[in-house]
């Protein structure tokens, strides 16, 4: 336990999950050093870290709710997606409250924000979600591969990121050699679906300042990179593209050709666009100094992703990646939603650099190995995996039985990032609300499961 | 880069009509039983194949749902003589039965579900207002739609736009399988909206659940929750489709599937912009 305390000290939570008997923590420590595990024997109820390292607040309430553990002296133990039970509400005497949602005005997923108000100004916020939870884990038990994978692509918003991370589980759990075009190919769909992401996000944040044109401009770009998406996967979104063991698509030489020099071109529209729109004052000032994150309480939320590295922490695990070498994360100091949005258009660019690199060199060979082999014997295998998804770091934990899959822990970028919503918020006006929570852009639907 | 320049060489995006229900080249369309293809080994093979459970045999029935289809195409690659392909986007139906194929193992005939009952009367209007509701979908749904409004395919040239109430809205665009925890929530957005009223379930997870119909967590599609005029299937469905069945909704076009197959001949009535 000491050591552990002192892990994550100095380190950040990767996972919290519950492998009967155990609970394993799974602690990054800093720059790269190599990944511990921790396994702490509970039955019942399990001392709470929640009051020393805020980071491990949701996964305890997550345990507790999911399988019955009771953290001893959690500081503010609640529902988190259960909403049989009865929410306490954080109130601030004397505050105005304002709820918001979970049906909002725009086109976007179901949660609800208490907000506590002097005139227009934010003191506090409070998230409630849970509204998008249908049971994705307890769905898993039982699951062939072919149906699990199925699960994974619609988990989370990142189709791509969620499959993949699904397959290299599997994949470690069973000692799958993949061949390395699939593993190319898999890249090419991931920042593919990186890219996708980040110029929504920032065609969201043109919206929300009132710039159509630019935002229409981006949205135009980021049409034409999902009609490249889908040329390759046959689906505007990749999924069935991924499968374990490989990918079930090929590409010949005039399709990665054609794909290559598309994406060059849309690669360059987008770069004269976004660069040109960060020019404009009016969008400068808009988005600078507003929802800022420090440091401090970066690492203290143990926070990945662009959110992490738009407040000059954190590390981005395309780093440790072979075939992303040369690799150097984007940061940015500010932490505030400007910040967060040059991290994304310089992801962008870093995107469409990568996507013609690994178009023009993809190796030769299948796409696909046979898993037969030694899966077959119904022995009980785990392993995990994580992927550099758009929003930051995807774990997926999976314990198989021969074949199917008997258990499986996924933890979504979003389940890290959202508490940095109720910090970014604290202080600013009520309407920058939309515009901070664009410049997150968190997936409900994958913080939910 | 000047704007006005970058403007008028931009030129125009939107789709035709004639190109906008047209499925690109290299998606997979959707299945389409073959009667006289389905012996007892392929139907077996069949429902082994499907990771999402489309097939099902039950009763002396054979059964494809499209609505539990995911589209990975690799029914009709790998049994071309049991299942055919059906490309086009005109997919959206009023009634549940008609994404649903039904060949009568006996007779080797399609069941036929009977004429499709019609939209209703007092929402074939000019313009339509929607307000989305997201129920327990992956968010893939709400971007599709977000999507229609897109300059490619351009929601607003027929009438359609999507408002931030539920008090302003003709119909209630719904996207998931209703999560437990969004079925109050969905039920009081409805009470909100103005009659007449109508409702879209979008996507294959709002029309049947998809791969979440058997959680306990769900309800396992909106007609379970409130009542249904257009399905519009999809793993998520795409921006033409989700217009395809908005335009049925306003009485504008004629629904294409009828117990899950295209009817035959061109529907008389071509979309047509208000």
């Amino acid at each position: 336990m000491e050591a552990l305390k002192q892990a994550l000290g100095s380190g950040r939570l990767v996972a919290l999950w519950y492998d009967a008997p155990h609970l394993h923590y799974l602690v990054e420590g800093p720059e790269g050093s190599p990944l511990q595990e921790f396994q702490v024997e509970a039955r019942g109820s399990f001392p709470s870290l929640a009051g020393e390292f805020p980071a491990l607040d949701w996964f305890e309430r997550e345990l507790w709710e999911e399988h019955s553990l009771v953290p001893e002296g959690h500081p503010a133990l609640k529902p988190l997606r259960n909403h049989c039970l009865p929410y306490p509400f954080e109130r601030v005497e004397g505050l105005h409250e304002v709820p918001v949602g979970p049906v909002h005005a725009g086109i976007i997923e179901p949660g609800h924000f208490r907000f506590s108000v002097l005139g227009e100004k934010i003191l506090h916020l409070e998230l409630r979600l849970g509204y998008q939870h249908r049971g994705v884990e307890r769905l898993f038990q039982g699951a062939g591969l072919e149906r699990a994978r199925l699960l994974a692509e619609r988990a989370g918003g990142e189709s791509v990121a969620h499959a993949l991370a699904f397959c290299q589980a599997v994949e470690a759990a069973l000692g799958l050699e993949v061949p390395p075009r699939a593993r190319q190919l898999r890249r090419v769909l991931l920042e593919l679906e990186r890219v996708f992401g980040h110029l929504g996000h920032l065609a969201g944040l043109f919206t929300d300042i009132g710039y159509a044109y630019a935002a229409t401009q981006v949205g135009k770009v980021r049409a034409l990179l999902q009609g490249q998406l889908e040329r390759l996967t046959g689906h505007r979104y990749g999924r069935n593209a991924l499968t374990v063991g490989g990918v079930s698509f090929d590409l010949d030489p005039k399709t990665q050709l054609e794909v290559r020099g598309a994406l060059s071109r849309l690669g360059l529209e987008a770069e004269a666009q976004l660069l040109s729109a960060f020019k404009q004052p009016m969008v400068l000032d808009r988005l600078r100094y507003v929802g800022a994150i420090t440091p401090a309480q970066a690492r203290w939320l143990g926070l990945v992703g662009p959110a992490a590295r738009a407040c000059g922490l954190g590390r981005d695990l395309r780093q440790d990646d072979g075939l992303y070498q040369p690799f150097t994360p984007v940061l940015r100091a500010g932490g505030d939603v400007l910040a967060r949005a040059q991290v994304y258009l310089e992801e962008v660019r870093q995107g469409f650099r990568h996507l013609e690199r690994f178009l023009t060199e993809l190796p030769p060979g299948g796409g696909w190995v046979d898993e037969a082999g030694p899966s077959q014997e119904g022995e009980l295998r785990t392993a995990f995996s994580r992927v550099e998804a758009g929003r930051g770091e995807l774990f997926y934990w999976v314990r198989l039985q021969g074949r199917r899959v008997e258990q499986v822990k996924i933890v979504d970028p979003s389940f890290k990032n959202w508490r940095a919503l109720e910090l970014a918020v604290r202080g600013m006006g009520l309407p920058d609300f939309p515009l901070i929570n664009k410049s997150f852009d968190l997936s409900y639907a994958g913080c939910d499961l | 880069m000047n704007p006005l320049w970058q403007t008028l060489r931009t030129g125009l995006l939107t789709r035709s009509l004639q190109n906008l229900f047209r499925l690109p080249a290299w998606a997979p369309g959707w299945p389409v039983l073959r009667p006289e293809g389905l012996s007892h080994t392929v139907r077996r093979e069949l429902l082994e194949l499907c990771p999402s459970v489309a097939f099902a045999e039950e009763g002396g029935e054979f059964r494809l749902d499209l609505a539990h289809c995911v589209l990975c195409g690799r029914c009709f690659q790998t049994f071309p003589q049991a299942v055919g392909e059906l490309r086009g986007l005109e997919v959206a139906v009023t009634r549940r039965e008609d994404l649903v194929q039904r060949v009568d193992l006996a007779t080797g005939n399609f069941v036929d579900p009977g004429p499709p009952p019609p939209t209703r009367a007092e929402l074939h209007l000019p313009t339509l207002a929607f307000r989305e509701v997201s129920a327990g979908n992956t968010g893939l749904d709400d971007t599709e739609v977000a999507l229609a409004g897109n300059p490619f395919h351009d929601m607003g040239r027929f009438g359609f736009t999507v408002v931030a109430s539920p008090r302003h809205a003709d119909a209630l665009l719904v996207a998931g399988p209703v999560s437990q925890n969004m079925r109050e929530a969905l039920l009081r957005t409805y009470q909100a909206t103005p009659e007449p009223k109508g409702v879209v379930a979008v996507g294959n997870e709002a029309v049947g659940g998809e791969v979440f119909a058997e959680s306990p967590q769900v309800a396992g599609g909106v007609d379970r929750v409130l009542p249904v005029d257009v399905y519009v299937p999809g793993s998520p469905a795409r921006p033409a489709a989700i217009l395809h069945g908005l335009l049925l909704l306003s009485g504008r076009v004629q629904q294409m599937l009828v117990g899950g197959r295209r009817v035959r001949g061109k529907p008389e009535q071509s979309p047509k912009a208000s």
